[in-house]
């Protein structure tokens, strides 16, 4: 399937989801979701219709006076990619797991667990896989604004 | 009296002072005598927070430390980091230089491939294939310190080209080394395809079928030992390798033993990649002028390390240090095949699964914690 046909696809699949589509490379196709609860429903879809594997899960924080996080979901297939674009507040930051559909997306789902502090809803094993045990609680290094030193303090 | 003796699940705890690898990883088995019933893995042993220190960085600055990510692929997480950055300023690098960028990728899958030989066969008990392709392994050393002047970081990309040039006397000293790693890894085909106890340590052992790679997202070379045709090089060329183009090294097994079939024959691939280069290696420029900052923007980078797809997702605010740098490793999404495929295994049989992938600690992990006089740093603060 060429990059016309995959991208027509997706925007078939997923337009009652998104809230727009941006092309901003011809091998790239951006999705901006509207509520992050369509994410499984939008994944199942794009496994049914056999459209890329999951390369990665990137957590974004788009800065410490900002609200809200940003969780990009990258699918790819041949040369193109499918970026799923979902936003989440900050104060209650939570998105259903994958496992069930990708079983690889586990370790990316702990990482942005223990990174940004997003609850997976529904991972097996939410432990630490990165971060050391003693970690401090609620301590997120890669959110903005955080000097990840204080983990330490108080140990 | 008859004893009734309870049968409890029994745990052995591996590392993370790891005896087979010279890196720390924790894994616990679960074993029923000897076989392995149940395996999880902990990491994070030699995380060094680097996504956190490239937001401090600036763009050039950032080069040396993704560089440092992994002591075996250096190059290819410089150049997919360099990629991203050329992309995000629109500009790209002189085609002499993407030529260059792939030679040197090229060469360091060679060393790679030679040093992960020698690390299965270690696993595997053969320790005369390991000290031999190690020693094999100092001709492309040799090759990497003469081309760039460090065996380790070869420190070849800049933002925009790169920084080094091949003469005439480089392009001799490569040719030669070739022609001897070839008839090496003629041999090491021979060996590992026809060795009756090596066979007996990798044939059926830690068998993934093509379904089971796809589900539990395996890449690389471990991917394309169980049939699953990928390879960035080829899916979505980047640099030169719309140019020079590698041919899909691919096995249907997904043993042990296919997983050392197309790395060996990976290795050839990748000599006849390297001489095509030399033959034709563009004329002109090294590199271009680089903007000191970068417009807001985005981008995600792929290329195929020697481990496997390896991904970088970069993003800049419009200042001179990215807002955003994100790395994911080979290993990590191979490591998940390697809790999977030790299950009803022999735990003799684990380090040598576990090898298989041929993992690299450093690539997943990214922060060390320093305990000096209880007082607890990380190597951040000591900068």
């Amino acid at each position: 399937m060429d990059a016309e046909n995959t991208f027509e696809t997706v925007h078939l699949l997923l337009e009652d989801w998104a809230e727009r589509f941006e092309t901003p490379d011809p091998t790239r196709l951006e999705v901006y979701m509207k509520h992050v609860d369509d994410l499984v429903p939008a994944v199942v879809g794009l496994r049914v219709k056999k459209l890329g594997y999951l390369a990665a899960i990137v957590g974004l924080d788009p800065g410490a006076d900002t609200e809200e996080l940003e969780i990009l979901y990258h699918f790819c297939t041949q040369d193109l990619m499918i970026i799923l674009r979902f936003r989440v507040p900050k104060t209650d930051a939570s998105v259903s797991s994958l496992c069930d559909i990708v079983p690889s997306a586990e370790s990316f789902e702990r990482e942005l667990c223990e990174m940004y502090g997003i609850t997976i809803v529904g991972l097996r094993n939410p432990g630490h896989l990165y971060l050391p045990d003693d970690w401090k609680e609620g301590v997120y290094p890669l959110r903005k604004g955080v000097d990840p030193r204080i983990a330490f303090q108080n140990n | 009296m008859e004893e009734i003796i309870e049968r409890k699940p029994f745990e052995v705890t591996v590392g993370p002072q790891h005896p087979a690898l010279k890196e720390p990883g924790n894994f616990q088995f679960t074993v029923d005598g000897e076989i392995v019933t149940n395996a999880a893995v902990r990491l994070g042993y030699a995380h060094r927070g680097i996504e956190k220190a490239a937001e401090e960085r600036n763009w050039i600055q950032n080069i040396y430390l993704v560089e440092r990510i992994c002591g075996i692929c250096s190059h290819i997480h410089a150049t997919a980091y360099c990629l991203a950055v050329e992309h995000l300023a629109n500009i790209q690098a002189p085609p002499r230089a993407q030529a260059i960028r792939v030679l040197v990728s090229e060469l360091e899958r060679i060393h790679s491939h030679l040093l992960w030989i020698g690390v299965a066969a270690h696993e595997a008990g053969f320790d005369t294939l390991f000290m031999y392709s190690w020693r094999d392994r100092e001709t492309i050393m040799d090759i990497l310190e003469k081309l760039t002047g460090n065996r380790v970081n070869y420190s070849t990309n800049l933002l925009g080209g790169v920084k080094i040039d091949v003469d005439g006397e480089h392009k001799t000293g490569i040719l030669k080394g070739l022609d001897i790693l070839e008839e090496r890894t003629k041999h090491y085909l021979n060996i590992v395809t026809t060795d009756a106890f090596f066979l007996q340590r990798t044939r059926g052992v830690g068998t993934m079928t093509q379904r089971q790679a796809e589900v539990m997202g395996a890449v690389g070379p471990t991917a394309r030992a169980s049939g699953v045709a990928r390879d960035v090089r080829i899916e979505s060329p980047y640099g030169a390798y719309d140019e020079f183009r590698p041919n899909l090294i691919i096995e249907q097994a997904g043993d042990l033993e296919a997983r050392f079939i197309v790395r060996v024959k990976e290795l050839f691939e990748s000599y006849r990649l390297v001489r095509e280069i030399l033959d034709r290696l563009p004329e002109g420029e090294l590199s271009v002028r680089m903007p000191r900052r970068i417009k807001p923007a985005e981008y995600a980078m792929r290329v195929e390390a020697p481990r496997g797809e390896l991904f970088y997702f970069v993003k800049s605010n419009g200042t001179d240090k990215p807002e955003r740098v994100k790395v994911r490793t080979p290993t990590i999404c191979n490591m998940t095949t390697v809790v999977k495929l030790v299950v009803g295994h022999q735990l003799a049989d684990v380090p040598l699964i576990l090898a298989g992938i041929d993992p690299c600690f450093s690539c997943n992990d990214r922060m060390v914690i320093v305990r000096d006089n209880r007082k607890i740093e990380t190597i951040e603060s000591r900068r």
